[in-house]
């Protein structure tokens, strides 16, 4: 009933190639980019800024190991790592004067030469290898920034970063930060919706599938893995700079340690592996769940009386936090995206029940 | 009646969902403290005991009629020591009007410290944060109210020098964890070495620290007069057992504020005995305000942990901060006349603390619009076997140094900003 | 070069390195057997630890004597958790499989601790502190019995592939469906090789407990396991013996010589750059067997 899909008949090839060929589709789309232009009018600051940005700058930094593991099926340990290489770029870089968007892209460039790198080094190996070459990645890069004091900002390991400064104007303001990581998370969203439609998004899926049957069809898989890293590096370096700037306004090493990066792999997996809208649920249920539940908890103790333990209260969001991610993994190993899609599928032919499993 | 899953799952939501319903009972004269602590990562050695100590404090304190009539309330979240977490515990809080943070980590409460002189909110660092908070003019709302590492630092060497009468010639090891919390008494240590003329011979380890042989082994050639460790949790009981195991004794050893009774059981009650700390409030159940705390909270079954936690090294610097804090609800109070307070007067009843030592448990605190220290006192204590025995009176030394370091470091963050 | 503090590093080195090296095997076993690598090995660890402190405590017997009651319990949890979380992953790409079994890490990390207390706990297995000066070389005698035990350990696995259990299992590391077809029971076989890891994991929490205490930090023991299980070759029993040796010697010898040039740190490191090298100049590790990969 909502999903209008007979009479749909098109007339020229633009047409016939859109991402979103029902109007159901787009007319959602269009509303939650409405309700996104205006949530600074109607939603108070404390989602705005401690919910709302934090969620799109993680879809952005997701979106881009999405690109590596979903579409070109390597696995990245150290994700973290390159979303650090970027901020401490991105910072050293404004402030030592040059232009805040100058300055981001310098730092996801930093962050794709030194992430491609370590993906050449790495990119001999497979699986389980690959996981652990990357994870050695994380920590090296953890003790390089920690030793040089020249990058990590002093004795307080702790750079303080410059106002982000768009075309020139200081933007300080809640509702200008978040516009810029709206502006981000939008670009990077768009392009991977559309990296699937271009011979690059091709080309990693044969080299996701099988790698050397794409080698034998002409596609250089060590190439292709190669630009997948560049590629999902630069996009880490860049969320990672917005992160800094837009969110933390410091940076310092502990941010972009392991448990980033085993945030950000949890972040896909549970999204879903290869899907764009997954990362969205994916961030949402990783970054807010721990926040919600720690609310959760402390509510249940004071309204019904039940006096739970320090220990176990405080653990309590670790425990989810990993049960979320065993659960998904045994019983629904697509992800949240799958959830969505058979919601929708149901929806397709609603009222009627027959795709309804 | 057979129940679907469906139903289950709805009925268990709504449950939770009325629990969830604003807390009815809290709604006359209450002050509110935001505790987004670790207790799950890197500070689980203390925070534990320290959250513990605060709130058997704060239920005392109301227990009592609270301050002036006005009841304490302490909203604890856990962090996980993760910078995001924190900000979002501190902007939560904010929302639900706290007057004070008090994130005990130093990377939480560096996240905050923008945020906090921003939104004018009083961020509490006890022993950890920022050392150049200590500066009230460039970090008005950042009080740690306690001594900074430096202070720490010059406080041992000082007691070191009065059991040596002189130090020149002499050498002092230091074994310290890597990271930027074991690396700050350094500039201080190589300054006070200058002027006192002895040897400094620093000591890395690798964090966590539970792997120390290697570095051990070098002290023991090094054959230093004296060692201090600087570490916390894992990487202190590890210090101390490589540190028996090569032969150094422990009358010989001082520590930084981070050793407590279950460190030093977990390195061996009668082996450890002689080893040395710095000391912020006293330790046991000796003092007044822990056997009030024990007769009226405690015994009354209200205790917020285990009975046997009470009157640890942790335990009783929680208590100290606690009183601290209450301290300064009292005299911000004064300062409103009796009016609700905001987070802009109790910073002036911090800060107008004076000469404060909650019963005897800590030396006299003062703390100023300019020093956010408090004096920056101390004194050494020595583990016995079974406690920690105070060996000095409350004691400051090379305070001078100390601000030089102070100032420097806070003049370079105002620049920076 | 002070020959005599390099040697005493050496020593002890080789000892720490031993017992990482028991964490390891676990890792290789699974390895061997069913071809996933277990991140989970670390919150084993701390498991067996806490299971020891708890058992001590719950029983009221001394640590020593609830030592084998751990390990037996923790080959328990593994044989369960192959049972329960891992055998519905079969067949799905090795990805998930890690990011279970870091899931479980996680799982493992909040659950214990919640559960049984996060301050640290002493754990005390009757080694004495007293120091042991042989030829003006200091020897860590707990490091002395740990390493004593893991290689007890290591060598008994060694032992163990030649049984006949160990070479039904030696098969299913070769051709698991080969082994199907000739009637070798292959899930029991993973399962048993699942325990084996759980109980080294055991034993080896409950040694690095004695040395650290018991508390959270246990876990961070996979990354060096995982050092030298690549570095020895992740099919590889013997493998972990000499790469655990190896570990141990060059991190040791590293710290007491580079520490003091670059200012710390740098045991943490060795453990990423030899994991870096291995991969790069050797993938499949001193003794591993080479993973063909038939199209």
């Amino acid at each position: 009933m909502f999903y209008r899909l007979a009479g749909i008949r098109h007339t020229n090839y633009l047409k016939a190639r859109q991402l979103f060929p029902l109007q159901f589709d787009r007319l959602l789309i269009g509303g939650l980019c409405v309700l996104a232009l205006l949530a600074p009018l109607y939603l108070p600051s404390l989602y705005l800024n401690s919910y709302l940005m934090p969620w799109l700058l993680w879809v952005t930094a997701a979106l881009g190991l999405n690109l590596l593991m979903g579409g070109a099926g390597q696995v990245h340990l150290g994700y973290g790592a390159v979303m650090g290489i970027g901020a401490y770029a991105a910072g050293h870089a404004a402030r030592s004067g040059i232009p805040f968007e100058i300055a981001l892209l310098l730092g996801g460039l930093a962050a794709a030469i030194i992430g491609t790198v370590f993906g050449a080094a790495a990119l001999r190996v497979k699986g389980l290898y690959l996981a652990v070459t990357t994870l050695a990645l994380q920590y090296l890069v953890d003790f390089v920034v920690l030793h040089v004091g020249a990058i990590s900002g002093g004795s307080q390991a702790s750079l303080q970063l410059p106002a982000v400064k768009i075309l020139g104007q200081s933007v300080r303001s809640d509702a200008g930060l978040y516009f810029v990581a709206l502006a981000g998370c939008v670009v990077v969203t768009i392009f991977m919706l559309n990296v699937r439609r271009t011979s690059l998004g091709r080309a990693l899926a044969a080299v996701r599938e099988k790698d050397y049957a794409a080698e034998i069809l002409g596609v250089s898989a060590f190439r292709y893995k190669l630009l997948a890293f560049w590629v999902a590096s630069f996009i880490g370096g860049t969320a990672g700079a917005l992160l800094a700037f837009c969110y933390y306004k410091a940076v310092s090493p502990e941010q972009y340690h392991i448990d980033l990066s085993i945030q950000m792999l949890a972040v896909v997996i549970v999204g879903g592996l290869g899907s764009v809208l997954g990362c969205f649920f994916g961030a949402g249920l990783i970054l807010l769940a721990p926040a919600f539940l720690n609310q959760l908890l402390s509510a249940v103790s004071t309204g019904l009386g039940l006096k739970l333990g320090t220990d176990l209260m405080t653990h309590a969001p670790l425990i989810l936090y990993g049960s979320l991610i065993v659960g998904f993994l045994l019983f629904e190993p697509l992800g949240l995206a799958k959830i969505y899609d058979n919601a929708r599928k149901m929806f397709l032919v609603w009222p009627f029940r027959h795709m309804r499993r | 009646m057979k129940l679907s899953r469906r139903q289950i799952v709805i009925a268990t939501a709504v449950t939770l969902g009325t629990a969830y319903a604003p807390n009815v009972l809290a709604q006359e004269k209450v002050i509110k403290f935001g505790m987004a602590q670790d207790f799950t990562k890197v500070y689980t050695f203390v925070t534990a005991e320290y959250s513990q100590g605060q709130r058997d404090y704060f239920t005392l304190v109301n227990e009592r009629g609270g301050v002036n009539g006005w009841k304490i309330q302490a909203e604890i979240v856990d962090t996980g020591n993760e910078t995001q977490r924190g900000i979002e515990a501190y902007e939560r809080f904010k929302r639900e009007g706290v007057l004070l943070v008090d994130p005990l980590s130093t990377p939480v409460s560096r996240a905050i410290v923008p945020r906090a002189l921003n939104d004018k909110i009083n961020l509490i660092t006890m022993f950890s944060g920022r050392s150049d908070a200590a500066d009230g003019s460039v970090f008005p709302y950042v009080i740690p109210m306690s001594a900074s590492y430096w202070s720490q630092a010059s406080v041992l060497i000082e007691y070191i020098a009065r059991q040596e009468k002189d130090l020149k010639g002499k050498k002092i090891a230091i074994v310290y964890i890597d990271t930027p919390f074991g690396k700050e008494p350094l500039p201080l240590l190589r300054e006070i070495a200058k002027r006192r003329g002895f040897e400094l011979l620093p000591f890395p380890y690798a964090p966590p620290g539970n792997e120390q042989a290697a570095v051990w082994t070098q002290v023991r050639r090094a054959n230093p007069n004296w060692t201090l460790i600087w570490g916390g949790g894992v990487g202190q009981t590890v210090s101390l057992k490589e540190a028996i195991r090569n032969g150094i004794s422990p009358e010989k050893i001082a520590s930084v504020v981070w050793l407590s009774e279950s460190d030093m059981k977990v390195v061996g009650n009668e082996a450890a005995k002689g080893t040395l700390k710095y000391e912020g409030a006293a330790s046991g159940r000796d003092p007044k305000i822990i056997q009030d705390i024990l007769k009226d909270v405690v015994a009354k079954g209200k205790g917020a942990g285990p009975q046997d936690l009470v009157g640890t090294s942790y335990y009783n610097i929680g208590v100290l901060s606690a009183a601290l804090m209450v301290e300064g609800v009292r005299k911000g109070l004064e300062i409103s006349k009796g009016a609700a307070l905001t987070p802009q007067t109790l910073n002036e009843g911090l800060r107008s603390i004076s000469k404060f030592t909650a019963e005897g448990l800590a030396p006299p605190i003062t703390v100023t619009k300019t020093d956010h220290q408090g004096g920056g006192m101390g004194r050494v204590a020595q583990w016995d076997g079974r406690r920690w025995v105070a060996k000095s009176d409350w004691l400051s030394a090379d305070q001078d140094l100390v601000w030089d370091l102070i100032t420097q470091s806070s003049a370079e963050f105002k620049k920076g900003n | 070069m002070d020959i005599l503090l390099i040697t005493e590093l050496s020593i002890n080195g080789a000892l720490v390195g031993l017992m990482y090296a028991l964490v390891a095997l676990g890792i290789v076993v699974v390895y061997k057997a069913s071809r996933y690598a277990n991140l989970a090995q670390g919150a084993f660890c701390m498991a067996g630890g806490y299971a020891c402190v708890s058992i001590a405590a719950a029983l009221s017997i001394p640590a020593w004597v609830a030592i084998p009651l751990a390990v037996v319990l923790m080959y328990f949890v593994g044989v369960l958790t192959e049972r329960f979380f891992l055998r519905r992953m079969i067949g799905q790409p090795v990805v998930m499989v890690i990011m279970l079994t870091l899931g479980l890490e996680i799982l493992l990390r909040g659950l214990v601790p919640g559960l049984l207390g996060s301050t640290v706990k002493r754990l005390d297995i009757g080694i004495s502190q007293a120091p042991l000066i042989v030829a003006d070389i200091l020897i860590n005698r707990a490091y002395l019995a740990g390493g004593f035990i893991a290689l007890a350990f290591v060598a008994g696995a060694i032992l163990f592939y030649n049984t006949a259990l160990g070479v039904r299992m030696r098969a299913v590391s070769d051709d698991a469906i080969a082994s199907w077809a000739v009637g070798i029971k292959v899930e029991s076989l993973i399962a048993i090789a699942w325990g084996i890891a759980g109980a080294s994991a055991g034993a080896a929490g409950v040694l690095w407990g004695s040395v650290q205490g018991v508390d959270w930090t246990l876990s961070q023991l996979l990354l060096k396991a995982i050092a030298i299980a690549i570095l020895g070759g992740l099919d590889s029993v013997p493998g972990v013996l000499v790469a655990g040796l190896i570990v141990g010697i060059v991190e040791s010898v590293a710290a007491g010589v580079l520490d003091p040039l670059v200012g710390g740190g740098t045991r943490d490191v060795v453990a990423s750059v030899i994991i870096l090298l291995t991969v790069i100049v050797r993938p499949h590790g001193l003794f591993g067997r080479e993973h063909i990969e038939r199209v």
